[in-house]
């Protein structure tokens, strides 16, 4: 493995019993990317993110900064940090001891970048966590893993319930104080069309599968959206359009690759969005629509 | 290319949306391009760093290289050695050339047929700034 891939996935599966929660996954993150792990709820994100640092063990090839997370758990974790989601700091601590319970617990915290990343923020080190609001929580949080010197973070659900001016202060910080162009970063969220202009890259599972793995850049080359007017609507709905969808002031139909070229001129090209893709690979069966 | 459209609305206090007309890298050169005609920052300074705009504006920082290439390559920012991108002194002349050039191209025709439309003459046009 060379050690521009920070995270290789082969053939990774993981079962909870007899249910697959994760199915056959290949995918590679390299170095000095901002990955979007998306997926709606129950399509394996959680298991996924926990296979990678060790916490549930799969079938198949799973490599992480080139260990096996599971046998060798204790070294990968100087190395990776993660916030699982339901990551909760102890209520009766002050910011200060839980800098100081990191730094007797981590070999590789830094108490001094902790101190000045929460200068960023409205965090006082004498605060106790119980008097903190959600979003303050949050950045607490991250200052705390964004100060181990490690080159993998992973990231479930971080800004769940944050309202938005927490979240972007939560990505401001992640973005400035984290990013370097070596180190990665592996965030799952609901969030897409927030988040969308902050990735490189995006993983994105339905049901355990993954339907897509591309960087946005060949995203924006591979699809292909078309916004078009209710005149063209008919023969957009005939070349069978991955989507159709609305966008200001009409239609527009998603295609994956070039669409065919007489429907090129009844259009005119606009970026697909993410989320629209999302919306296209992740539908369920028409038949489960019944349920709800 | 790099435009100016002063009519962008862009609030950067909350999160920034983009459109889907345009690459986001194209519509944050706009922008920067925007406020450098507004001298921020002035000729001669230096721009921000990537990471600051990437987290400014929360975007990847590889899309805020490739903002500021455009920006250098339309000879409004220069490279300095070391030290990070400077603006170019002329940036100023040049952005405001290239955007009346544009407005007399695109924006005058469209304005002229509307206001002949309307029946709107010289005279009932009013230039000074009311109070």
């Amino acid at each position: 493995m060379t050690s521009d891939l920070l995270v290789e996935a082969r053939n990774l599966s993981v079962r909870y019993g007899a249910k697959t929660a994760v199915d056959d996954l290949s995918f590679s993150i390299p170095k000095g990317r901002v990955v979007g792990l998306l997926g709606h709820n129950g399509a394996g994100k959680t298991t996924l993110m926990k296979a990678m640092v060790g916490l549930k063990k799969g079938e198949g090839e799973l490599s992480v900064l080139g260990m096996d997370p599971v046998r060798e758990r204790v070294a990968l974790l100087q190395s990776a940090c993660y916030i699982p989601d339901v990551a909760t700091l102890p209520q009766w601590a002050r910011v200060s001891e839980l800098i100081t319970l990191m730094q007797g617990m981590h070999p590789r915290f830094s108490a001094d970048r902790a101190r000045t990343l929460l200068k960023r923020t409205s965090v006082g080190l004498n605060d106790k966590v119980k008097s903190l609001s959600k979003g303050m929580v949050a950045q607490a949080h991250l200052a705390l893993i964004a100060s181990i010197d490690a080159r993998l973070m992973i990231l479930d659900e971080p800004t769940l319930g944050l309202d938005v001016l927490s979240r972007k202060a939560f990505y401001e910080m992640l973005i400035d104080e984290w990013c370097d162009g070596e180190r990665s970063v592996l965030i799952s969220t609901h969030q897409v069309e927030e988040i969308e202009s902050l990735l490189s890259d995006v993983l994105m599972l339905n049901e355990g599968k993954l339907v897509l793995s591309i960087s946005l850049e060949d995203m924006d080359r591979r699809f292909v959206a078309l916004s078009h007017d209710a005149a063209a609507a008919d023969a957009m709905t005939a070349a069978h359009p991955l989507l159709r969808y609305r966008v200001q002031g009409g239609s527009a139909a998603l295609f994956d690759g070039p669409p065919p070229a007489h429907l090129e001129a009844l259009g005119k090209r606009v970026r697909p969005s993410l989320v629209d893709l999302f919306v296209a690979l992740t539908r369920k069966p028409e038949i489960d629509r019944t349920q709800f | 290319m790099v435009c100016y459209l002063s009519n962008t609305p862009m609030g950067c206090d909350a999160m920034t949306t983009w459109d889907h007309r345009q690459p986001i890298y194209q519509q944050l050169a706009d922008l920067l391009a925007a406020q450098l005609l507004d001298g921020d920052p002035a000729e001669g300074q230096a721009m921000p760093s990537v990471r600051a705009l990437a987290a400014q504006h929360l975007l990847n920082p590889v899309t805020v290289s490739r903002a500021l290439q455009a920006l250098t390559e339309a000879r409004l920012l220069e490279n300095r050695r070391g030290l990070g991108l400077y603006v170019l002194p002329g940036a100023h002349d040049s952005l405001r050339a290239s955007e009346r050039q544009r407005f007399l191209q695109n924006e005058w025709p469209r304005l002229r047929a509307r206001l002949k439309r309307l029946g709107i003459n010289n005279e009932q046009l009013i230039w000074e700034d009311t109070p």
